[in-house]
């Protein structure tokens, strides 16, 4: 069966992506885990990502309040205004811009790394010399982005809360204690744990997806800028289609 | 390897902080939505309720006291809503407390207030049905609104029709216009401000009087006020008593002779019980009078006679003649 042009190779690498995630799956749950790599990785892909994302949501918070305030104010619900902002980051912001940022620093740091590993043969050598890299380098990271992306989606939560307080601060006054209270009334179950869920998901594809392009990483070192270039695209991609399909999964639920 | 250490131990930190933050998150999520502690359950029935949702707050004189756990429609008047409350608040909620449906603010989400009532009740149970209080709602509201605005309306044509009037009546206008009113008014002033002045003068006057009387000058101060016209007045009385009593003791007087009188006739004494009394006395003094009038007639006799005597015929006819001219005279008069 023929399929012209670019449908051939999206289809292509669809399924190669899948056979990927497939072959992931088989190696975690297999014997001989690599917890030492692992925490190191946890560390290198969860830690170190901190400050950006925390920093990018001190930003959203601060001005997203800013931003809402004429609006609110117009409407005569000014009081409303952390409420507001905090639900629209906890459920919507928060994970999407963590998630974004994070594609952008870890999924083309881990395209860029297995890929010049690709070309410079590191793969291979380790593959003869008994160490599976499919453990060590793909599994590893993977579960590592997967485990950390909620963690840093929940930091950049609070973090963006104390922005918008800031930002509710700078121009009329209200104490921590009513600010705390104002977000707390109006947030629920519904709004915080799909949010969280779904970062799970979104780390899980932005370091399947890092991993695979940097794995399959080909025409030498022109490749390896490629593989990065595209493991962060693809990611960002596929981070926008998966909150798609949360909201809509969650609506059917009648967790919205 | 110490760096490694080190290493460990800053990721132990991120994910412990992240994972506390979640759980305070969820925490005081689910403090709001009384998740955890323990709840009692309280039962309202309303006819309408305007739109509450399952999860919609509960509030207890203002406090937040739980949410709407159901929702159920007993038949097609009356729908029953399930509220979990803080049992933390069971003691302050008595069984003839109130429950409305309110709003948050003018826009906001529906919530049940559960009012206390002034009159004694015990503390509410599990399960217990609070009574209702419908309110009006905000479509009832714009309707009374709406009606006060067809009044206004009609207040203020009318009013609008009034002043139209005003302005075109010409009578008015010149009443306003005319310059001498206010001479006219400022003439009325003076002569009030002049009787006023006489009315003044009039009170003093009169209360000169009034202090002379308590002085005791003048005549009515000396009615009012002087000793010596006071004994006079009391020997005047004082005399007049005594001729009261002396006249008294007139009166007893005649009384005891009419009684004696009254006695003597009984008893035959005296002329007048002879008169009345007496019988025999009585036909002496008949016939002492029928003697008498045989004399007078005897008399009569011997007087016709002397008449017609030859010596004394002439002075009768003179007195005849007498009368008769005295009748004539009489008559032409």
């Amino acid at each position: 069966m023929k399929i012209p042009g670019p449908g051939e190779e999206f289809l292509n690498e669809t399924g190669a992506i899948a056979r990927f995630t497939g072959s992931f799956v088989r190696e975690t749950v297999s014997p001989r885990y690599e917890i030492k790599e692992f925490i190191r990785q946890c560390y290198l892909i969860g830690y170190k990502s901190l400050p950006l994302i925390g920093l990018t949501g001190f930003i959203m918070g601060l001005v997203l309040t800013m931003q809402l305030r004429p609006t609110m104010i117009s409407y005569g619900v000014e009081a409303k205004l952390p409420a507001m902002v905090s639900l629209s980051i906890v459920r919507e912001i928060g994970p999407v811009i963590s998630a974004l940022i994070f594609a952008g620093k870890i999924g083309s740091s881990i395209g860029a790394q297995l890929g010049s590993m690709r070309v410079t043969e590191q793969i291979d050598a380790m593959d003869v010399s008994g160490t599976n890299p499919m453990k060590f380098l793909v599994v590893t990271r993977v579960l590592a982005a997967t485990l950390m992306l909620p963690i840093l989606s929940i930091l950049s939560d609070t973090i963006s809360l104390y922005g918008s307080f800031l930002g509710v601060n700078i121009r009329s006054h209200m104490s921590v204690h009513l600010f705390i209270n104002q977000v707390f009334s109006i947030l629920n179950f519904t709004d915080i744990l799909p949010s969280i869920i779904k970062t799970f998901f979104f780390g899980f594809a932005i370091g399947i997806v890092g991993c695979y392009k940097g794995y399959y990483s080909k025409n030498g070192t022109e490749g390896v800028g490629h593989s990065a270039n595209s493991a962060v695209v693809l990611s960002s991609v596929i981070v926008f289609i998966l909150d798609l399909l949360a909201v809509q999964i969650t609506d059917l639920l009648g967790y919205n | 390897m110490a760096k490694q250490t080190v290493n460990n131990i800053k990721l132990g930190l991120f994910v412990i902080v992240g994972l506390v933050l979640l759980v305070i998150s969820l925490y005081l999520i689910g403090k709001n939505s009384s998740f955890f502690g323990s709840n009692i359950q309280l039962k309202a029935r309303f006819h309408n309720v305007n739109g509450l949702v399952e999860g919609n707050n509960v509030r207890f004189s203002g406090i937040q006291a739980g949410t709407v756990k159901k929702i159920n429609i007993i038949d097609d008047t009356t729908i029953e809503v399930t509220m979990q409350v803080k049992k933390s608040l069971k003691p302050f909620i008595h069984k003839n407390a109130l429950a409305n449906i309110g709003n948050e603010g003018l826009m906001g989400n529906k919530v049940i207030n559960i009012i206390p009532n002034d009159e004694p009740a015990p503390v509410i149970d599990d399960n217990d049905l609070l009574t209702t209080k419908q309110r009006a709602n905000t479509d009832e509201i714009f309707q009374t609104l709406s009606s006060t605005n067809n009044n206004l309306q009609d207040i203020s044509h009318d009013l609008a029709i009034t002043v139209r009037r005003i302005n075109n009546s010409q009578g008015i206008w010149k009443l306003f216009n005319d310059t001498s009113i206010s001479t006219y008014v400022n003439h009325s002033l003076k002569n009030i401000d002049n009787a006023a002045a006489q009315v003044n003068d009039m009170a003093k006057v009169l209360n000169n009087i009034t202090i002379d009387m308590q002085h005791g000058k003048g005549t009515a101060g000396v009615l009012f006020s002087d000793e010596k016209s006071g004994t006079d007045l009391k020997t005047a009385i004082s005399h007049i008593n005594n001729a009261s009593k002396e006249a008294d003791e007139l009166i007893s007087k005649l009384n005891k002779l009419t009684e004696q009188t009254q006695n003597d006739l009984d008893h035959g004494h005296g002329i007048a019980h002879d008169i009345l009394k007496d019988s025999l006395e009585a036909k002496k003094l008949k016939n002492s009078l029928s003697n008498i009038e045989k004399g007078t007639a005897a008399f009569s006799e011997d007087m016709e006679a002397l008449k017609h005597n030859f010596l004394t015929r002439h002075y009768f006819k003179e007195e005849r003649r007498k009368k008769k001219r005295k009748a004539n005279s009489q008559d032409s008069q």
